[in-house]
């Protein structure tokens, strides 16, 4: 028996229940989400992000296109009240969209900032978020949104390689990370090897979620939507 | 007659059977298992090490892509528990990757960590690994999963250095290795190379499962084809 966390999708658990697993995401793997722009991939993320801070599962989400006041906005936008969580910081924020021109943003013990140009500096934010988070001992998540932008503000070989040290250190803590990617946007060589660095892969093409791979399911898929509340199966 | 090893494999060895080989996977060989992401390249590898263990051949585990305690959680979905295997010492592994997570590994003297950015490092621990299971018995398997995270954190000249190094190490000691790779990862010229250093191949695609032989007395390299699933208990190839 895999033991899954639950995605916060309606629909998805379902669509992933089989014998072995009571469906959604199993925990402590990694999974890729990817394909076109636009297609409702960072609010997979809000879903999946909200689904454990109000189950009490801490999360570390490390934005790389949104700042914190975007990411404040969107999923204010989905109805997911975020400043609850950030107040009592159980949402430990990466945000790399500072700018280095502009001074210190407020940071509190859970809001840091890095820069996207500055891959070292994000993982030794990591690794400190980490560490905060891992002082509970419970599971936690954790989102990484997204590859793309990494891949193109750095050399790629490098950002593979902070993907791969990000994935271990989670994994390492007990957390079920979730990186996102869009589909095309870095050569095929890198995309096959982000493919090949996770567990679970989940497509978001617009109409249709397909689970190209996951731990003990063959391949499925289901019609989605996006709503108001987010994205329905 | 060419001598064979039991894969571990259900369907395979029925497969591979023919006027020359008892089917299977020839005895000293080295075998390059590659296709698209997530087609059960490692569950082949966990599964052939395991029935090797299960036949008392010794293995020589170099994990790169999963560390050790992942390893073990893979195994053990399928119902293949190595904690006695590695209490006994037949099964010897080297961890090249749980350092990345900040893990601190314990080394004994079967489990040994080192780090794929320290490719030296990894063939000096590969050296003594390979000697290690040589004086288990020299009936050993050994399996590398997989190249992809050697490929990460190093040029493609020094991985296939290391790769040919492994590989003559392996061979000369008698033992009979499988090695885990990606396709697509690497720009094509250097894949078609790669592909070149193993005396088989295994293509697993997601449905098909190809098998290309060259062995040593034929000139022409022997082809089997048939499909596949990963069921509950590991790989199973369709009889065909």
């Amino acid at each position: 028996m895999i033991p899954c966390i639950e995605s916060g999708i309606p629909g998805f658990d379902e669509l992933t229940r089989s014998d072995s697993g009571t469906g959604g995401i199993p925990e402590n793997s990694s999974t890729l989400i990817y394909g076109p722009s636009k297609t409702g991939k960072s609010i997979f993320n809000y879903q999946f992000t909200y689904q454990g801070l109000s189950h009490e599962e801490q999360c570390l989400y490390i934005t790389t296109d949104q700042s914190l006041k975007q990411l404040e906005g969107n999923m204010f936008d989905f109805q997911i009240p975020i400043e609850k969580y950030i107040a009592d910081k159980t949402l430990y924020v990466i945000d790399t969209t500072s700018d280095i021109s502009q001074g210190m943003q407020t940071k509190t013990e859970t809001i840091v900032s890095s820069h996207i140009n500055n891959p070292t500096d994000i993982m030794v934010k990591v690794g400190s978020g980490v560490k905060y988070i891992c002082k509970n001992n419970q599971r936690f998540r954790s989102v990484l949104d997204s590859t793309t932008t990494l891949l193109a503000y750095n050399d790629s070989m490098m950002i593979l390689r902070v993907l791969k040290a990000y994935l271990m250190r989670v994994n390492e803590a007990g957390g079920t990370p979730i990186i996102t990617y869009t589909e095309n946007s870095a050569d095929s060589m890198i995309e096959t090897m982000l493919k090949s660095m996770v567990d679970n892969i989940i497509k978001l093409d617009g109409k249709t979620l397909t689970v190209e791979a996951m731990k003990s399911i063959g391949k499925r898929s289901s019609k989605y939507q996006i709503t108001k509340q987010g994205i329905i199966l | 007659m060419i001598k064979t090893i039991e894969s571990g494999i259900p369907g395979f060895d029925e497969l591979t059977l023919s006027e020359i080989t008892e089917g299977g996977i020839p005895e000293k060989s080295t075998t390059l298992i590659y296709g698209p992401p997530k087609t059960g390249k490692s569950i082949f590898c966990n599964q052939f090490t395991y029935h090797g263990l299960l036949n008392l051949e010794p293995c020589l585990y170099v994990t790169t892509d999963y560390g050790l305690k992942q390893v073990q959680n893979n195994m053990m979905e399928f119902q293949w528990f190595i904690q006695n295997y590695i209490q006994n010492q037949s099964l010897y592994i080297i961890d090249g990757i749980s350092k990345l997570s900040g893990k601190k590994i314990e080394d004994t003297t079967n489990i040994k960590s080192s780090f794929v950015r320290n490719p030296s490092d990894m063939m000096v621990k590969i050296g003594i690994g390979t000697r290690f299971v040589y004086k288990k018995s020299n009936h050993f398997r050994s399996t590398l999963d997989s190249l992809n995270t050697l490929f990460i954190f190093n040029p493609p000249q020094m991985v296939t250095r290391v790769l040919n190094a492994y590989l003559r190490r392996i061979t000369e000691a008698g033992g009979t290795c499988i090695i885990a790779y990606t396709e697509g990862i690497i720009n094509p010229d250097t894949e078609t190379m790669l592909k070149s250093l193993f005396d088989n191949t295994i293509k697993l695609d997601g449905q098909n499962i190809q098998i290309k032989s060259h062995f040593e007395e034929e000139e022409e390299v022997t082809n089997y084809r048939s499909t596949y699933k990963i069921t509950d208990k590991g790989i199973v190839v369709k009889k065909v």
